[in-house]
């Protein structure tokens, strides 16, 4: 029954991730970014109940806030403020997005294959779904113009990474975990504030006008 | 013998349903819009009526405009009599193959393509050309789907899967079931001309997809095409049903076995109809070259399957 | 007398016979003479086919027929299956012939050229008969020879056409060097030239030296059959030869780089590494995704059957190479059906592209173009040619119940196997593969619909469509030939199962592939099963039973002029063209594509917001063509014109070099 459950929650991880590829309306993406936010948190605490292992609730308790409750209030936040709604023009068109999707999906599956057996856990063999979630991530954020998009890619990375440690290790230590999760929440403070002052001067968060700062 | 009356039971069963789940949808549609609507048999009247009319062809037309409709129930009826419905154990196995369905309803679609551009007119090219884009991309959906639904046996019998998963649901309910699931039902609605790939409610030149390729048809001939549509509908629905939701299919072709099994058949058939037509009030038609990107995602839903289907089993 | 001996001497001696007496014989019934003995060259080899693939095996040592190795022959069921290919193609472009070349100055008219046609199929025959490296190489540049030779038959007439065969020239003797490399190589490894002999020590090789000369063999053979990249000569020498060669080339001709690579890959070299054949079927992927999009797009009739010719070969190459990683991977079952779909594949593709481009020839000879924007309206000037084109494009888009279906069919069977010892690269090649064929089964689809919806109904777009009148008996009783064979490999291809089985057993013992007999295909170690025959009486049967109901129970059909908006009568310019049909499908791969289009607005001399004419301009270069050659042949370029400076016209240099060559020659024996 658990293993089903993991099974699905990390089939929604995936799925949320190309479904953010998929959106333009960046409010979807943000809902998106929830739900893959329950998914990777249902991971932590299976792993929780699985392995009896206190730490590990705990980890998931925190991840739980962060990422259902405190991100997708703060993206919100941001998405308010500015006008832009949609990912009009990307710079790679979304049915090419998809495809690019299906190739880095392949390529993790390949890539994770030594991992997966060098821990031959029932969880370990689902980590390959966490190395293409980091890619997605980092393509979507290569590939967008839209601030908030790519606010959204770095953390589909960062899910991505977490969920490789949940599934990979089975827990993760809490300092780690904690670290990383105030690294992020710190740069989404701190685009969040850039993407307020790009506002105030270009009049839209077009990131690719930051290059005229060079001039 | 049995199973030959099985398979004239399920066509017959098939081709009297489709316009009623046509007629349930409208009747959904416009109940949740706030209209009256029509009554649940109306397709069937406007067929009966349509079914008497002399039929007009265009000047221009030639064997392939009037060949069209009867190929294409043709290749309806032969699905619906084949294909596992009601009975897992068809009289044609060799029928009920699931590439060599997708290629009977690939080969009825295409001869509509070519009776539209045989009447020589605009529309008829227009509605061809559109039609024959939207199936060629839809293909390497349905056979990613077709991958991951084969894994259940190590085969593509219809009548297989379906049993496998009727036997062993826990099968059916895992995440490459549920993303092949949704691969196959955004291509089912590419297929049949719903929304949000093709307006079937609509007669404007911009939006027209497969109304443009039956423009000239009438009496008779518009009445076969209709129907077979419907059909079509029909079996993709029931198909869906079918291979993801496998309760209720007969194993063999005792009568009793299949009557209930018919009583299932139409209850999924109508919680699905319903349920398409209930999702088609909330969505607009996409643009025409929006609908690649519809149909790349559930491509990619497809390939996630059959990953899924390596990596999570 | 062994009958394949028999069969075989029958072929070149009529062969040589025909070639002989088309020389002298008057221009009225060279066309007569020469069909008839191509014909029969097609039968004899046909039948010698037919007796190797039913287990009758032959070999043969010609010692004196060759100066040093002399002629090797050997027939077993793999190259008994590549004669009945090539024969029966030949049999019926043969009967093609005798009317194709009739009249109007379509076709050769060149004694010279009409000579060489069954030489060339002699030469085809040849070479899946030659049991030796230098049997084989001397049929190959044989057949290249007089294929270039039938290619620059009109070169008269248009100068594309001798670009065409300079390209052709070109790469295929570029093609052979690569073969000739590789094969010498093989035999010095091996130590004997015989097939035999390389066999015995093919496994013995080292890696690296079986991974080279497979890799030059299949750069020759791949050429020659048309994968891309290697395909460049392909859609201009099918394009521009004429139609009865075009046929030849296309279905038999091309064929033979498949047959090279399977002789070659799985019985001279015994399987081989993984990466062979997944580099294979990246390949085959590549040549039919592209084939298509090109073949989708084009609006010249015999480019659009020449690029999906490319095509067809992507996907038996894809078939050799999930046959070849399966028996790696030690799943000899399946492997032999992916063996089997690429054979079936190359048999299918001869017999409709055999029909196509005899269609194509009939369409050109009537209308004078090839040109689909300027075609239509055939379906009632060209009944029986529009009829058999039809069944050709059925087949050909590979919907049920055509042939090709049949064989896709197999090829999605070996490619959905999943093993679960097959390991991480299979598990992602196999839906890539599976997308592919997909993919391109469906844009295939949409091509064909167009060529048959825009070539052939509705009304004629241009005045040599309008003019158009119906061929002559022989090639309609050519096309109708070629149209039953299509549909006998189509409704009973369990004929072919045993010649199937054997020549897979020959290459790898593997299992038997079908089970049971009857009607249907029934795979034994997979367990799915295919009934085309039902599917045929099925869709058939239905389809005449409504229309025979309609007819008895509902009105008569009256005819209307078609809705035209209120606005005047209908001309067929408002009618969708092949190009506007293919512009979703080009929009949609843009990226793929890249096609140059420019829109030239020519204002009114008043005011230049009244515009007096648009012209609006499309071209679809070979992107391919053009990045991967382009360069190539500029560097060329370079070369020779640095090379001029050599050659100064001076006959006492010349004589300098020659010296000079001399001395170092004798300097470098000397000193070694």
């Amino acid at each position: 029954m658990t293993d089903q459950l993991l099974d699905l929650a990390c089939g929604l991880l995936l799925l949320t991730a190309v479904g953010v590829l998929w959106r333009r309306e960046l409010s979807a993406l943000i809902t998106l970014l929830t739900v893959q936010g329950a998914a990777l948190t249902c991971i932590a605490v299976l792993l929780a109940v699985e392995h009896r292992h206190a730490e590990t609730l705990f980890v998931a308790a925190v991840v739980g806030i962060l990422k259902i409750g405190v991100l997708p209030w703060l993206l919100r936040r941001v998405l308010a403020r500015i006008p832009e709604a949609r990912e009009t023009a990307p710079l790679v068109n979304i049915a090419a997005s998809m495809l690019a999707a299906a190739a880095l999906t392949l390529l993790a599956y390949t890539a994770a294959r030594p991992l997966v057996d060098l821990a031959p856990s029932p969880t370990a063999r689902a980590a390959p779904v966490g190395f293409a979630v980091v890619l997605i991530g980092f393509f979507l954020a290569a590939t967008r113009r839209r601030a908030v998009s790519q606010i959204v890619g770095v953390l589909l990375v960062d899910n991505g990474i977490a969920a490789v440690a949940f599934l990979a290790t089975g827990g993760v230590p809490l300092v780690v975990e904690l670290g990383v999760s105030a690294d992020l929440l710190l740069a989404v403070l701190v685009l969040q504030v850039l993407t307020t002052r790009l506002r105030a001067v270009f009049g839209g968060t077009d990131l690719d006008d930051l290059r005229e700062l060079h001039d | 013998m049995s199973a030959w009356v099985t398979a004239a039971v399920q066509a017959v069963l098939v081709a009297a349903v489709a316009p009623l789940v046509i007629g349930l949808m409208r009747a959904v549609r416009a109940r949740l819009e706030g209209r009256a609507g029509g009554r649940l048999a109306q397709p069937w009247r406007d067929l009966r009526k349509q079914l008497r009319k002399e039929p007009v062809i265009p000047a221009d037309a030639g064997m392939f405009f009037t060949a069209a409709p009867v190929v294409l129930m043709a290749t309806s009826v032969l699905v619906a009599g084949a294909a596992p419905y009601l009975s897992t154990a068809g009289p044609l196995p060799g029928v009920a193959d699931l590439v060599v369905v997708v290629g009977l309803l690939l080969l009825g679609t295409v001869a509509l393509a070519l009776a539209g551009l045989d009447t020589g007119t605009a529309f008829g090219g227009m509605g061809a050309s559109r039609e024959m884009t939207i199936a060629a991309l839809v293909e390497p959906t349905l056979l990613l789907a077709v991958f991951a639904l084969s894994t259940r046996v190590g085969a593509t019998d219809l009548g297989a899967i379906v049993a496998a998963g009727a036997t062993d649901p826990a099968r059916v309910f895992t995440p490459a079931g549920a993303l092949a699931a949704a691969a196959l039902a955004i291509a089912t609605l590419a297929e049949a001309g719903r929304l949000p790939v093709d307006n079937p409610a609509t007669h404007l030149e911009l939006t027209m997809v497969h109304e443009a390729m039956v423009l000239e048809y009438a009496g008779r001939d518009l009445a076969l095409v209709e129907w077979a549509a419907s059909m079509r509908l029909t079996i993709l629905l029931g198909l869906l049903a079918n291979l993801f939701i496998p309760w209720g299919v007969a194993s063999g072709a005792q009568p009793a076995a299949l009557v209930l099994a018919a009583g299932v058949f139409v209850v999924k058939l109508a919680a699905l109809g319903g349920l398409v037509a209930a999702g088609e009030v909330f969505v607009a038609k996409l643009r025409l070259f929006r609908v690649p990107e519809l149909l790349a995602g559930s491509f990619v839903l497809g390939l996630l399957a059959v990953i899924a289907s390596s990596v999570l089993a | 007398m062994n009958p394949v001996a028999a069969a075989l001497g029958a072929a070149f001696a009529l062969a040589g016979s025909g070639a002989i007496a088309a020389l002298p014989a008057p221009a009225r019934w060279g066309p007569a003479v020469v069909g008839a003995a191509t014909a029969g060259v097609g039968i004899a080899g046909a039948a010698a086919g037919g007796a190797a693939v039913s287990g009758t095996v032959w070999q043969a040592y010609l010692p004196d027929l060759l100066p040093l190795a002399g002629v090797r022959l050997a027939v077993d069921p793999l190259a008994g299956w590549f004669l009945l290919l090539v024969g029966g193609v030949a049999a019926v472009v043969g009967v093609y012939t005798i009317g194709y070349l009739g009249r109007d100055g379509h076709g050769p008219a060149a004694r010279g050229a009409l000579a060489v046609l069954p030489v060339f199929v002699a030469a085809m025959l040849l070479v899946p008969a030659a049991g030796s490296v230098s049997t084989f190489l001397l049929a190959w540049e044989l057949m290249a020879v007089t294929s270039l030779l039938l290619v620059l038959g009109e070169h008269r007439h248009s100068p594309a056409v001798r670009t065409a065969g300079l390209w052709y020239a070109a790469m295929t003797q570029a093609g052979f060097v690569t073969v000739l490399l590789g094969l010498t190589r093989l035999a010095a490894a091996a130590g004997g030239e015989s097939f035999a002999a390389i066999r015995a020590a093919g496994a013995g090789l080292s890696p690296v030296t079986a991974g080279g000369v497979f890799l030059l063999c299949l750069a020759g053979f791949a050429s020659k059959a048309g994968a891309v990249p290697l395909h460049p000569w392909l859609p201009r020498a099918h394009a521009e030869a004429p139609s009865h060669v075009s046929a030849l080339m296309s279905a038999a001709m091309v064929k033979l780089g498949v047959y090279g690579i399977v002789r070659v890959g799985f019985d001279l070299l015994g399987g081989g590494a993984r990466w062979w054949w997944l580099l294979l079927g990246a390949l085959g992927a590549v040549s039919a995704l592209y084939g298509i999009l090109q073949a989708a797009v084009a609006t010249d009739l015999k480019r659009l059957l020449a690029f999906s010719t490319s095509e067809n070969v992507g996907l038996i190459l894809l078939g050799l190479a999930a046959a070849g990683v399966w028996a790696g991977a030690g799943q000899d079952g399946v492997a032999g059906v992916a063996l089997a779909a690429a054979l079936l594949h190359a048999a299918n593709h001869a017999g409709f592209k055999t029909l196509l481009f005899c269609g194509a020839g009939s369409v050109l000879r009537s209308t004078g173009t090839r040109d689909l924007d300027a075609l239509g309206g055939l379906s009632r000037r060209m009944p029986a040619t529009t009829a058999l084109f039809t069944v050709g494009a059925l087949c050909a888009a590979a919907l049920p119940p055509g042939n090709g279906f049949v064989s896709e069919w197999l090829l999605l069977q070996a490619l959905l196997h999943q093993a679960p010892q097959a390991g991480t690269v299979l598990t992602v090649a196999a839906p890539v593969a599976v997308a592919v064929v997909a993919l391109t089964a469906g844009v295939g689809v949409a091509t064909y619909v167009k060529v048959l919806g825009t070539g052939f109904l509705a009304r004629p777009r241009g005045d040599g469509a309008a003019t158009a009148v119906e061929s002559p008996r022989s090639m309609l009783v050519a096309m109708g030939l070629a149209a039953a064979a299509c549909a006998g490999l189509a409704i009973v291809p369990v004929v072919a199962a045993p010649a199937l089985e054997r020549i897979a057993g020959e290459l790898r013992a593997g299992p038997e592939l079908f089970a049971g007999g009857g009607v249907d295909l029934r795979l034994a170690g997979i367990g799915s099963i295919v009934s085309p025959l039902w599917v045929a009486v099925g869709v058939i049967g239905l389809a005449v039973g409504f229309a025979a109901a309609g007819r008895a129970l509902g009105r008569a059909r009256r005819r209307a002029p078609a809705w035209d908006c209120g606005d005047g009568p209908l001309t067929a310019r408002m009618e969708y063209t092949a190009t506007s049909f293919a512009e979703p499908l080009q929009r949609v791969f843009d990226d793929v594509l890249a096609p140059e289009q420019d829109v030239d607005v020519t204002p009114a001399a008043e005011s230049a917001y009244i515009v007096r004419a648009v012209a609006y301009r499309r071209r679809l270069p070979d992107r391919i063509e053009a990045h991967l050659y382009g360069p190539v042949i500029a560097a060329a370029d370079a070369v020779g014109r640095a090379g001029r400076r050599l050659a100064n016209g001076s006959v006492h240099r010349y004589l300098a070099y020659m010296l000079a060559a001399l001395v170092a020659v004798l300097v470098a024996g000397v000193i070694r």
